[in-house]
Order: structure tokens, then sequence, then C-alpha cells
């Protein structure tokens, strides 16, 4: 009788802590629920910025002086030829949208 | 023999004798064609490889020498050569091994006089090659303009 009730015992405290176990794993976060229109915004946002091979962060100036030398040469160079590129693309169709077309370059953006 | 844009036009045999009145260079990776400010006594066709052509500008308090063009094969550069006053406006070098074949200006006038109407067609070229260039580079310093015009007035 006493193995019978401590066998019980065990069940019932088992299934408790599967209760409290699945209880906590489909819980769903109150914060969530609350922004929901702010996080897919920033998502969003980020995607829009996003540009793949070209999302470079503007640095300021403090860390623009700590680019080296070998990689700022390597920026004005990268510049220097999509500034050729867009400027080729308006002798190819002139327009005043097409000449003012902005490019990736880090140095303007 | 290579399709260079300044004997577009020219029967190939007449391209050919043009051709050999020039000199095959051949440059190691680094070496300099030419620098700005040297008299220009010869222009250089691209046979392979590539030229860069560079202006100096103040880095940081330090001259570098910043990329204005790249020439690849078949591509003219040191037209100052044949326009006076026959000076280098630019720095040419080679970022990797490179043949040029470089044409004196005086084998080229001379030829030009004995034949001219390939002295023409290759001055029509020049013209277009120049006419280009002076195109893409003021639509470059148009794209400046326009880009400092916006940052002063912002």
């Amino acid at each position: 009788m006493e193995m019978l009730l401590m066998g019980a015992a065990l069940a019932m405290f088992g299934l408790a802590v599967s209760c409290l176990a699945f209880g906590a794993a489909t819980h769903e976060e109150p914060v969530m629920e609350q922004e929901p229109a702010l996080g897919k915004e920033a998502v969003k946002a980020a995607a829009v910025n996003a540009r793949f091979f070209a999302a470079v962060p503007a640095l300021p100036v403090a860390a623009a002086n700590r680019v080296p030398i070998e990689a700022l040469l390597l920026q004005i160079e990268n510049h220097v030829r999509l500034e050729q590129a867009a400027a080729a693309c308006f002798l190819e169709s002139p327009s005043a949208d097409v000449l003012h077309g902005r490019t990736i370059s880090p140095l303007v953006n | 023999m290579i399709d260079a844009e300044l004997l577009k036009g020219l029967p190939p045999a007449e391209a050919e004798r043009v051709l050999a009145l020039g000199k095959r260079l051949l440059l190691t990776a680094g070496a300099e064609l030419f620098h700005l400010g040297d008299a220009a006594g010869s222009l250089y066709l691209v046979a392979r490889g590539r030229v860069r052509l560079t202006l100096p500008m103040q880095v940081r308090h330090h001259e570098e020498d910043i990329l204005v063009e790249e020439c690849s094969s078949g591509q003219t550069v040191g037209w100052s050569a044949l326009i006076p006053p026959h000076r280098f406006t630019l720095t040419a070098a080679v970022p990797l091994e490179t043949e040029v074949i470089a044409l004196g200006r005086e084998a080229l006038n001379a030829y030009f006089a004995a034949h001219p109407d390939t002295g023409y067609a290759v001055s029509v070229n020049l013209a277009s090659v120049i006419g280009q260039r002076l195109q893409l580079f003021q639509a470059m310093w148009l794209r400046e303009v326009q880009r400092m015009v916006e940052s002063r007035c912002a």
C-alpha cells in the first residue's frame, strides 16, 4: 500500500513538472505582444537599408581617422571606379536622373 | 595584332604598318611608364596587361598617387605625345606585367605626312578617345559639384 501511494505521489509530481515545463515552453512574452509594429518596422528598415556586399556603415570622424591609410586609399580608388561607372552610364543614356544617380561609395554616403 | 582603338577603321595591312613604327616594351609589375610633367615623346598602345593612370593627392598630409583611370588591352595612353605642349599630365604605372607598343611622335608624324589618309583616320580616332574621356570626366566633375552644393546647402 505504501509502495502504491509512493508511486502515485511520484506520478503526480512528474505530471506537475511536465505541466510546468509545457506551460513555460508555450508561454508568449507580453512585451512582444505590445510592440509588434515597432519590431516589424525595425526589420523593414533594416531590410531596406541592407544591400548585398554594400552594407558599409558610415564611420564617425574619429573612427574614420583610425582607418589605415591603405584601406582609405582603397576606398578612394573604389569611389573613383564607381564614379566612372556612373558617368559612363550617363554617357550611354544621358538624362539628369542618370547623371546624379547615387552610388554605394562609402565616401559620399 | 592588337585591336587598338587608335587604329580603328584602318585596313589591317595599314594598321600593321603603323604598329611596325613602334617598339614593344615589356614592363614588370610596379614599373612606371611615364611620370607627371615628363616630356611626352611617345604614345603607347596597351598590347596586354593594364596601365594605371594616377594623379597626386594629399591624403592625411602625405602625397599619394590616386587612380584616375585604368587602361587595358587595345587602349591608348599618353596621347600628350601628339598634342602640344607634349607634357604628360598623369603618371602611368603598371600593376601587373604589361606589354605596350611605344609609338614615337617623330616617326608617327613622318608617316602621317607621307600617308595623310592614315594620319586623318588616326587623328579622328584620337579625337574620339580624347572626346570620350572629356565627357566622362565632365560628368564625374558635375557629380562632385552636385554633392558639394548639397552638402553646403543642406
